[in-house]
């Protein structure tokens, strides 16, 4: 979770789902990464890469921005554990799940956690 | 899987490869790429493939028997590669040649399997202490009514190799539910007080990567003076981080920034990743359950004779480091 918020606090429009999202939601789940609905447009995945960089243990492994711009998924091993970046998920959906997405503060830094029912729906397409 | 010795049928193939070329535990080793070739010629696996598993079986750090005992250049805990094939040799050890034995008919089983478990490749079983296993595969062969109680408190927690420690629900675990098992390395305070002593990191996680990810929460980040409440949790107080490794023996020494105690740090450096990681388990029955059916299914069998036959294999085999 503190990945998100170190992103989010790098200006990174991103939306957490996932376990991290469940959690800061207050369900008992284990958090084993940390999954994030990136916005689309150039400007935002640039931010993403640079910040990207500042917290990766191997930043040259990871794609440009250009590159980001049609990957549908980018994995990234931090020092604050493991971030996906669902890509795919943001230029599909980006404005249907920031729409009831709310703010929950991590230390300092706000971070957007998608509603509970939509991390629930996201969850169900993935394991279907 | 092979079922009278546990390991996978690749694995297994590998064995039957070196055997039919010779390189038996107590002979010269042989060239990886020959064992390779044998190993396409048997089941068409390509060995830019099989050698990732060959290098697995033969690297004493990822499994507590290694099945192949591995001559040359097999890479390290960091982010140092193998050779490639054409530069190394490998033969069978011990532990291979008595997990061959046992699938041809001519030992009677071995746990194996249950022993090195599967998490190394990112399986969902744990290996356990072998001495532990043979324990309890003894005492329900000797004493078929011992309670599933004492069963699970013999074989323990699952067993890593780099000495980590394991915490989770290892009830669940045993129970044979779903569940995230937490490794942890020791972190501790140096003799002087000024330093902080980072070893047995948890497996399967470059230890180089774990050097680098302390080195990266120790800078500072731009955004720190609007959010400072956020930079306490994220950046670590450290002046400096160093590798003190050696021989195989991973050992990284923190040192505080000036006014800084180690005990305020030692917390947060304990949910670096890397420092601590989770490993999703799922016995494929509950663990006390495993133990009973392999000895049921075996009962005909001299297993006290192959388990003490296993039990020497270990102890012929190079202690492994972490």
């Amino acid at each position: 979770v503190l990945a998100a918020a170190v992103l989010a606090a790098d200006d990174v429009s991103c939306l957490l789902v996932g376990s991290a999202a469940l959690w800061l939601h207050g369900e008992p789940v284990g958090v084993s990464d940390v999954d994030l609905v990136i916005e689309p447009g150039g400007a935002n995945l640039q931010r993403l890469r640079d910040g990207l960089a500042r917290i990766a243990l191997r930043p040259r492994a990871l794609p440009s921005a250009r590159s980001m711009g049609w990957l549908p998924m980018v994995a990234v091993m931090t020092s604050y554990g493991k971030v996906d970046c669902l890509l795919e998920r943001g230029r599909l959906g980006w404005e249907q799940l920031s729409q009831h997405a709310t703010t929950i503060r991590v230390a300092d830094s706000g971070v957007l956690v998608a509603s509970q029912g939509n991390v629930l729906a996201l969850r169900r397409r993935f394991k279907e | 899987v092979g079922e009278r010795s546990g390991i996978g049928l690749v694995e297994l193939s590998m064995l039957e490869a070196l055997d039919s070329l010779g390189a038996r535990a107590d002979r010269r080793p042989r060239r990886s790429v020959r064992v390779l070739q044998a190993v396409d010629t048997q089941i068409g696996l390509a060995p830019g493939y099989a050698y990732q598993l060959l290098v697995d079986l033969a690297q004493p750090w990822t499994l507590a028997l290694p099945l192949v005992d591995g001559v040359g250049n097999f890479g390290s805990r960091g982010n140092d590669p193998p050779a490639n094939y054409r530069y190394t040799d490998t033969r069978l050890s011990r532990a291979g040649e008595v997990a061959l034995a046992a699938e041809r008919g001519t030992l009677a089983p071995v746990p194996i399997g249950l022993i090195n478990g599967n998490t190394h490749r990112e399986g969902l079983r744990p290996p356990f202490a072998p001495d532990r296993v043979i324990k309890a595969l003894r005492q329900v062969i000797r004493h078929p009514r011992v309670s599933d109680g004492e069963l699970t408190e013999i074989i323990g927690p699952p067993d890593f190799l780099t000495g980590c420690a394991v915490t989770g629900d290892l009830a669940a675990m045993a129970a044979g539910q779903a569940t995230d098992l937490v490794l942890y390395a020791s972190v501790t305070a140096g003799e002087d007080g000024r330093q902080i002593i980072i070893e047995n990191t948890p497996p399967y996680f470059s230890t180089d990567d774990v050097v680098c990810g302390i080195a990266q929460r120790a800078r500072d980040h731009h955004w720190a003076r609007n959010h400072p409440e956020l930079s306490t949790h994220a950046r670590l107080p450290l002046a400096d981080v160093r590798d003190a490794s050696k021989r195989g023996n991973y050992r990284f020494v923190c040192v505080p920034e000036p006014g800084t105690g180690p005990d305020e740090i030692i917390e947060q450096l304990r949910l670096v990743y890397g420092v601590q990681t989770r490993v999703p388990v799922l016995l494929p029955k509950p663990l006390p359950r495993m133990i009973r059916s392999w000895v049921r299914a075996f009962r005909d069998e001299d297993l006290l004779g192959s388990l003490a036959t296993l039990e020497e294999a270990i102890a012929g085999q190079a202690v492994p480091s972490q």
